[in-house]
């Protein structure tokens, strides 16, 4: 029987979500990290902006010297890229929550009292109390749990330097599943950027010529360019094929320089 | 003085007028009655000690529990009211095992210091009556918290019923603390081994006890980075108390050979007025 008017009651329902579409993309290096992003937002077929940050550097504060060294950073190495991509009020929201958990990490950890004490770490030096990334990926996680059942709408992804220096990238499901990945996208973009990225980056499927598909290439570390590179070829891509892609992409770079930020334009239709 | 302390020490909310609170004070005099506790950090690790009483040759020594685990890089000695300490190592440990689900990482030492006092500042809430009262009065014990953590390296901190924590390359509380203090003091140095400290801590414990040391009646804690909070069974207190035992017999034996070589000196010297 086909819908007849006024045979059923018209159901009205609220939908707390919207898609903003977007992508975001982190790459871990040896010893850098890259988090990037488009910056439209949109709904349907309607722009909301063209410049719209998905990317939020959360960094102890940046000192004079750093400044003087090069003018452009915008964090220190201890930052935390904090990428949202999805719902952007979600984003957002949650971007605020954990950008205050950081915060009272530090403060509780008291890391402004000196150690006044002869024997200190195992280095014997006087460490920073910032939050570890590991830290930083476990605390998203209970932030993302603690709405299992009205969850953050977002696909979010952590890059910085760990313990050691080394780049890292962590990403996340919206209701807080994690992993510790070399490269990861998230949103509109992600099913057309990530297979490339598996062979550009994992080297997946890339065999050494002349063994008749018998052995793998070995991975190996990125350059920064390389990178930067992969990056730019990913979004201009998917910027073609993608209707909630472009306007511009912003990309940081986190190393033991600090972070640095650049901007792109993409394409505006 | 007396006379201003009976009007002002009842309520756990009121100052006195030289602003003094009374409860807070009396709660530290709790901790002095209490057994004899030592705490040494040194490079190699954090030594804890504590003297157990043994009331009764019926009660089973084992079962005086005088030094917990609070996580495995954390430990902590007692003394005072056991019984308060409890509830303060119950949330100790509930602390550091939510901060490591939160964060991923062991607590630091500090920071568990600081829970623990958050707690032990708690007898005053509820005072003004509207909400539910959840301590009657200050915790009668103070703690020695030592552990291993990769922001501050080895930390001991003594936690007193009052609320505050002070950090201490060693420390003694309890009834045996001022004697146990100053000899800590003249012995600490910044390069003791964690083996010279396990040694200090019993032979500091043996002088200010009432009874005769033995392994029974002393148990000792280490924590190091490598194995974390470990505490010594019967068997391995009994081997430190030994070599002590055995030097104290060694340096009687030495006193009484300079006692005779000294008398024999003085006889030599008689002998010598004699002959002039």
């Amino acid at each position: 029987m086909s819908p007849q008017h006024g045979s059923q009651p018209i159901q009205h329902q609220f939908n707390p979500y919207s898609d903003n579409g977007g992508t975001l993309l982190g790459i871990a290096g040896e010893d850098f990290a890259i988090l990037a992003s488009d910056t439209r937002q949109s709904v349907d077929y309607s722009i909301n902006t063209r410049l719209s940050h998905k990317i939020k550097v959360i960094s102890p504060p940046v000192t004079k010297e750093m400044k003087l060294e090069s003018t452009d950073i915008v964090g220190t190495k201890n930052s935390v890229l904090f990428g949202t991509n999805g719902f952007s009020a979600d984003g957002d929201a949650l971007t605020k929550a954990f950008e205050e958990n950081w915060k009272w990490y530090v403060h509780d950890q008291n890391s402004n009292v000196e150690t006044g004490f002869e024997f200190l770490n195992e280095n014997n030096e006087e460490k920073e109390s910032f939050m570890s990334m590991q830290s930083a990926a476990r605390n998203v996680q209970h932030l993302l749990y603690g709405k299992r059942f009205f969850p953050y709408y977002v696909h979010t992804i952590l890059a910085g330097l760990d313990e050691e220096g080394k780049g890292c990238v962590y990403s996340f499901d919206p209701v807080g599943s994690y992993e510790r990945e070399q490269c990861r996208v998230g949103g509109a973009g992600a099913s057309l950027i990530m297979p490339f990225l598996d062979n550009q980056v994992n080297f997946k499927n890339q065999y050494i010529p002349g063994t008749n598909s018998t052995e793998r290439r070995k991975i190996e570390y990125l350059s920064l360019d390389e990178c930067l590179k992969l990056v730019k070829d990913a979004f201009t891509s998917v910027t073609e094929r993608h209707i909630t892609v472009g306007d511009g992409l912003e990309i940081f770079i986190i190393d033991k320089n600090g972070v640095r930020s650049e901007y792109h334009a993409l394409k505006k239709d | 003085m007396f006379l201003t302390r009976s009007e002002y020490d009842r309520g756990v909310s009121t100052f006195s007028p030289e602003g003094r609170l009374f409860q807070v004070e009396y709660s530290s005099e709790a901790i002095k009655l209490g057994s004899t506790a030592i705490g040494i950090a040194t490079s190699e690790g954090i030594v804890l000690g504590v003297e157990k009483r043994i009331t009764s040759t019926l009660l089973v020594p084992e079962s005086i529990e005088k030094i917990m685990e609070i996580d495995s890089h954390i430990g902590c000695a007692m003394s005072g009211l056991t019984a308060d300490a409890r509830s303060m190592v119950e949330h100790a440990r509930v602390s550091a095992v939510s901060h490591n689900l939160y964060f991923d990482e062991p607590m630091a030492i500090e920071s568990l210091t600081q829970s623990v006092c958050d707690l032990a500042l708690r007898f005053g809430e509820g005072a003004s009556g509207e909400e539910e009262r959840l301590m009657s009065r200050p915790f009668g014990v103070a703690l020695l918290i030592g552990g291993f953590d990769k922001l501050k390296g080895y930390q001991l901190y003594h936690a007193e019923p009052s609320g505050t924590f002070y950090q201490f390359k060693a420390k003694a509380i309890g009834s045996g603390s001022e004697g146990a203090q100053s000899e800590l003091q003249n012995i600490y140095r910044n390069d003791l081994t964690l083996i010279e400290a396990e040694k200090i801590v019993l032979k500091i414990l043996k002088q200010v006890m009432e009874e005769k040391l033995d392994s029974t009646n002393a148990q000792l804690c280490t924590i190091t980075k490598e194995s974390g909070y470990k505490v010594f069974n019967e068997e391995e207190t009994k081997k430190i108390v030994d070599i002590i035992y055995e030097e104290d017999e060694e340096e009687k034996k030495r006193q009484e050979q300079e006692e005779q070589d000294e008398e024999d000196e003085d006889e030599d010297e008689d002998e010598d007025e004699d002959m002039n």
